[in-house]
């Protein structure tokens, strides 16, 4: 049996690129460390669905955001091993500054004073 | 092939990147079930684990490879392998639809690339669009009508190259119709133009081979020559060393200079000329002082120009006007001409238009066809109409056996969307095959088309091919119908609730609606009605112009022309040889009689007109002058042609140049100009009527009856129409075998380089004369048995559809004792009522359609009851047939059996 973590979150539409795309940031790895690396790092808070994993992968790629190679992995199995291309590079910058005024406005909103409305 | 390889790489691309997706999951449960195993689990329960946490494969492949962008293509695809299978299982209804189709779209297109020819297609030169001709308005005093005519006198180009300021550039040609072209000893005839020096730089045409003409090379004593590509192959072979060759045009030297490139041919639509020279070329082919002084009583010249850029039609025409005007106001009071009343008129009254050349200048055979083809053309689209009205019809029938299947589609999660898209994809493939099969339909047809208007000896120099603009004429049709004649039955059948039909069986419900059918049927059979119609009118046309009395008999007539000039003769040389070649045919065995004559009957190239204005020496007012169409004719013309002579006598040899002038007037010329007199022994001008002939159509059948004036050819022709036209002679034969080979050797053995030309029997000419009729009759009557065949089709499918549906219905009937007539009454009522609503809309229909026919009927009304009452019939019959088969089937049907069919 599983332990299930105390609570998960939903991701948001449109995160998981941009999770995805910032785990790439420090070097290549393959579609299951990424999905751990985002669980884990997350404190177990986000956990990404293999289903929506692969396809995001995919699109990304198409995108030419990202560009995909077979190499040995460290048990010498065969596996695509993802990498960040230089486009990729300045989308993981946009999108992060979008992101963090987004959550900035956000969390100004959210912890208002509460007045009333003029 | 480069598609084909293109594809083979995507499905092969497509294949190793599902592998590798297939792999890339597969390293992802390893993972996975490594890592449960790591933190405790048994090995079966970690890859279970795994298997789990991976969730719906099949989903994830599904989503994954929609992002490779590839979806699209892949439904298309399928839709398409489904859509071939469709059309297999059912090979009547595909082949009934992509033949029709094939049809329908080919005749659009064989239509349209000949309108494209003759009508739309601009001219192959740089900037089109800023090409114009000058014409100008004739009043003419005798109709009071203004009639626009294209030529002007030669100093007028003149006046216009140094005073207009809108144009860039002016240039005037003339035709020198047939010219015989000497080559190394050998001679042939070939078209000529002459033209000024300006003609190929103003139009902005380069030479393929050597040069065009240079400017100021136009002048007295020109002898340079420019051929045309086709020439240059036919003739010349194609070889370039002719440039600078000398050649000779009617006897007289000229130097090859160059080759016109193989796109250009000419300005006029289906005149291409072999040879172009410059106009003062004239002077060594046809001298006449006049032509380059006189404005009025020498109108020669056609003129076109380019417009500046940045000036419009409008502004170009003012200025030029104003130029026009002035020109023959200053003319008018030096010319020897400048006390005629309509001179002067013309003068006052006309006025200078200008025409957009872009598609080329006036022509003869757009005037004739454009209309003709744009009716044909109209008649063409109605065809398509039925064409997709009756696939669609079958469409709807097959549709309604498809509900259950579609409803099990449905119940299985496809979206209506994909369901319509699919079985649109059905429709066009249908539709895109028949597109496929009509190109080389259109082609052939297009070909048989050119051939069928082409009169004389070469089909008409007319560029009908299958260019571009073709292709995307046929492929935008092909698709339109496809989706005209899919989408509705697509959206029907897929309008299904699936619950109740899956429940109920293969057939749908008894009382389901089916007007949208009958409408279909009722409109094809309007639009048959509206084209078979159309294809009587024609007929009749046809057949009433043919039986029309033109006042000669047309059997066992060969008629042939010669011209001495271009054998070298100067005109007071050529009536010798006229009458030699007479001579010798006259005595030809097989040769009843023969004759000679400027104009011959049904001429395609003579119209000639003069005014009776002085009878018995008396001068004629104004308006009482005789407007005649004239002819010169040989002893012996009459018995040739068989039109009596009423009264006196024909003409006889020692009517010559010596002797006192005579003439022979036609009957109603007689009666116009002496009424209630013995017309004989009376003068008209100088010459004394000997003769009276009866009336005559001077054209053809559809010409207006005129009065006709006769002048002996050896007395009259000597300085007149031997200058510049030539002499056709016509043989009444008993046997036409090897006549002709006989002529040509009697005419070579006069002078061995008289060509003979325009050969052919006056059956021929005037089915020639009656080529528009003809076209009309032929195309509009093949489209009519097209639309009698889809009609049926379309009714027959409809019923077959309908009987089958109601075997069971039948069989029951039949069983309790009902008659067989009463049950064929029954299902025939039906298909009566719907043929008498389709005939009902269909009648007032053709009678508006026929009013825009009008003015190529000849001798009977739009509303003709015959063409009505047998259009009426020929549908009734074609409906009670289409109904009788499958009712007949249904009824041979046991009852049990047909009991049992559910």
């Amino acid at each position: 049996m599983n332990i299930q973590p105390t609570s998960r979150l939903e991701l948001l539409q449109g995160t998981l690129d941009l999770l995805i795309l910032r785990t790439l940031l420090p070097g290549k790895t393959h579609g299951h460390a990424i999905s751990k690396h985002i669980q884990r790092t997350s404190e177990d808070l986000l956990q990404v669905e293999t289903g929506s994993l692969y396809p995001a992968l995919h699109r990304l790629e198409a995108r030419g955001w990202i560009a995909a190679e077979w190499e040995l992995s460290e048990k010498g199995k065969r596996a695509k091993y993802y990498r960040l291309t230089t486009k990729g590079r300045k989308q993981v910058q946009a999108e992060q500054t979008k992101w963090e005024a987004f959550s900035r406005a956000m969390g100004l909103v959210l912890n208002s004073l509460d007045r009333e409305p003029v | 092939m480069n598609q084909i390889l293109r594809k083979l790489g995507w499905t092969t691309q497509r294949r190793s990147k599902e592998a590798e997706l297939r792999d890339e999951l597969q390293f992802h449960l390893q993972q996975e079930a490594e890592q449960a195993e790591a933190s405790g689990l048994m090995p079966e329960q970690a890859k279970y684990a795994a298997r789990r946490e991976l969730g719906n494969v099949a989903l994830l492949m599904e989503d994954t490879r929609a992002t490779w962008g590839w979806t699209w293509w892949e439904r298309l695809w399928q839709d398409l392998r489904y859509a071939a299978r469709m059309l297999r299982r059912n090979p009547g209804f595909a082949a009934a639809a992509i033949l029709s189709l094939a049809l329908g779209i080919g005749a659009n297109t064989a239509i349209f690339s000949l309108l494209n020819a003759v009508v739309l297609r601009p001219l192959p030169v740089a900037d089109p669009q800023q090409l114009v001709q000058l014409t100008n308005t004739l009043p003419l005093w005798e109709t009071g009508s203004d009639s626009s005519r294209e030529l002007y006198g030669y100093p007028q180009i003149e006046r216009f190259q140094s005073q207009s300021k809108t144009l860039s550039g002016i240039f005037g040609w003339t035709g020198l119709g047939r010219l015989n072209i000497g080559f190394h000893g050998t001679s042939g005839i070939a078209q000529g133009n002459a033209s000024s020096d300006n003609f190929f730089s103003v139009l902005e045409v380069r030479p393929q081979h050597g040069r065009f003409f240079s400017a100021g090379e136009d002048r007295a004593g020109a002898s340079v020559a420019v051929i045309s590509d086709r020439y240059w192959r036919n003739r010349f072979g194609a070889d370039p060393s002719v440039i600078g060759g000398a050649i000779t045009v009617n006897q007289v030297p000229f130097t090859v200079v160059g080759i016109t490139p193989p796109e250009f041919s000419g300005i006029a639509v289906g005149s291409s000329p072999d040879i172009w020279v410059p106009l003062h070329a004239l002077d060594r082919l046809k001298p006449n002082s006049k032509r380059w002084t006189d404005p009025f009583s020498s109108s020669w010249l056609l003129i076109a120009g380019r417009r500046r850029p940045a000036i419009s039609r409008e502004q170009a025409q003012a200025e030029l006007d104003v130029i026009h005007h002035q020109f023959l106001a200053e003319q008018l009071p030096i010319s020897e001409l400048s006390g005629m009343e309509n001179v002067q008129r013309f003068v006052r009254e006309g006025h200078l238009v200008l025409r957009s050349a872009a598609r080329g200048v006036a022509s003869g055979l757009r005037d004739s066809y454009a209309f003709p083809l744009k009716l044909l053309m109209s008649v063409a689209v109605i065809v398509l109409l039925v064409a997709c009205a009756n696939i669609a019809n079958l469409l709807l029938a097959r549709a309604s056996n498809r509900r259950r299947e579609m409803a099990v589609r449905l119940a299985l999660g496809a979206s209506r969307g994909r369901l319509v898209r699919q079985l649109l994809t059905e429709s066009m493939v249908l539709a895109l095959a028949g597109g496929f099969l009509a190109v080389p339909m259109a082609w052939w047809g297009s070909l048989a088309l050119v051939r069928m208007i082409s009169s004389g000896d070469s089909p008409l120099p007319l560029a009908v091919y299958p260019d571009w603009q073709i292709f995307a004429f046929a492929a935008a049709v092909s698709l339109l119908t496809g989706i005209l004649f899919g989408l509705a039955p697509a959206v029907r059948s897929t309008r299904a609730d699936p619950g109740p039909l899956m429940k109920e069986g293969t057939r749908p419900a008894g009382g389901s609606s089916h007007t949208l059918d009958r409408t279909l049927v009722v409109a094809q059979v309007a639009l048959s009605v509206v084209l078979v119609t159309g294809a009587g009118l024609f007929v009749r046309t046809l057949q009433k112009v043919w039986n029309v009395d033109v006042g000669y008999d047309r059997e066992n007539v060969l008629m042939f022309s010669v011209d001495a000039k271009l054998a070298g003769y100067p005109s007071d040389g050529a009536g010798a040889v006229y009458r030699e070649i007479l001579r010798r045919l006259q005595v030809l065995p097989g040769v009843k009689s023969a004759s000679a004559s400027v104009v011959r009957p049904v001429d395609d190239q003579f119209y000639l007109l003069d005014k009776v204005n002085e009878i018995d020496g008396r001068n004629l007012r104004e308006s009482d002058v005789i407007r005649v169409a004239w002819n010169a004719t040989s002893p012996g013309y009459f018995s040739t042609v068989s039109t009596p002579v009423l009264s006196g006598r024909d003409f006889e040899p020692h009517d010559n140049e010596t002797a006192p002038k005579v003439v022979i007037v036609s009957e109603s010329l007689a009666k116009s100009a002496f009424p209630n007199q013995n017309p004989l022994g009376h003068r008209l001008g100088l010459a004394t009527i000997v003769g009276v002939v009866k009336d005559s159509l001077y054209s053809g059948a559809r010409d207006q009856p005129r009065p006709l004036l006769y002048h002996p050819l050896f007395q009259h022709g000597r300085d007149q129409e031997f200058g510049w036209g030539f002499v056709s002679f016509e043989l009444r034969y008993g046997s036409l075998s090897n006549l002709l080979d006989e002529v040509r050797r009697e005419i070579a053995s006069v002078d061995r380089n008289l060509p003979v030309f325009r050969a052919k029997t006056l059956v021929a000419q005037t089915e020639e004369s009656l080529m528009e009729e003809r076209l009309l009759a032929t195309v509009s009557g093949f489209f009519g048995v097209l639309a009698l065949l889809l009609a049926c089709i379309g009714l027959y499918g409809l019923m077959a559809y309908a009987v089958a549906r109601r075997t069971a219905e039948i069989g029951i009937r039949l069983a309790l004792g009902a008659r067989r007539d009463h049950i064929m009454w029954l299902v025939l009522r039906e298909t009566l009522w719907l043929t008498l609503a389709g005939i009902a809309a269909g009648v007032p229909l053709a009678l508006c359609a026929a009013l825009f026919a009008k003015s190529v009927l000849f001798g009977i009304s739009t509303a003709d009851p015959l063409t009505i009452a047998v259009t009426v019939a020929l549908l009734i019959g074609v409906a009670a047939l289409a109904g009788y088969v499958p009712v007949r089937r249904a009824l041979r049907v046991a009852p049990m059996v047909a009991l049992r069919y559910e």
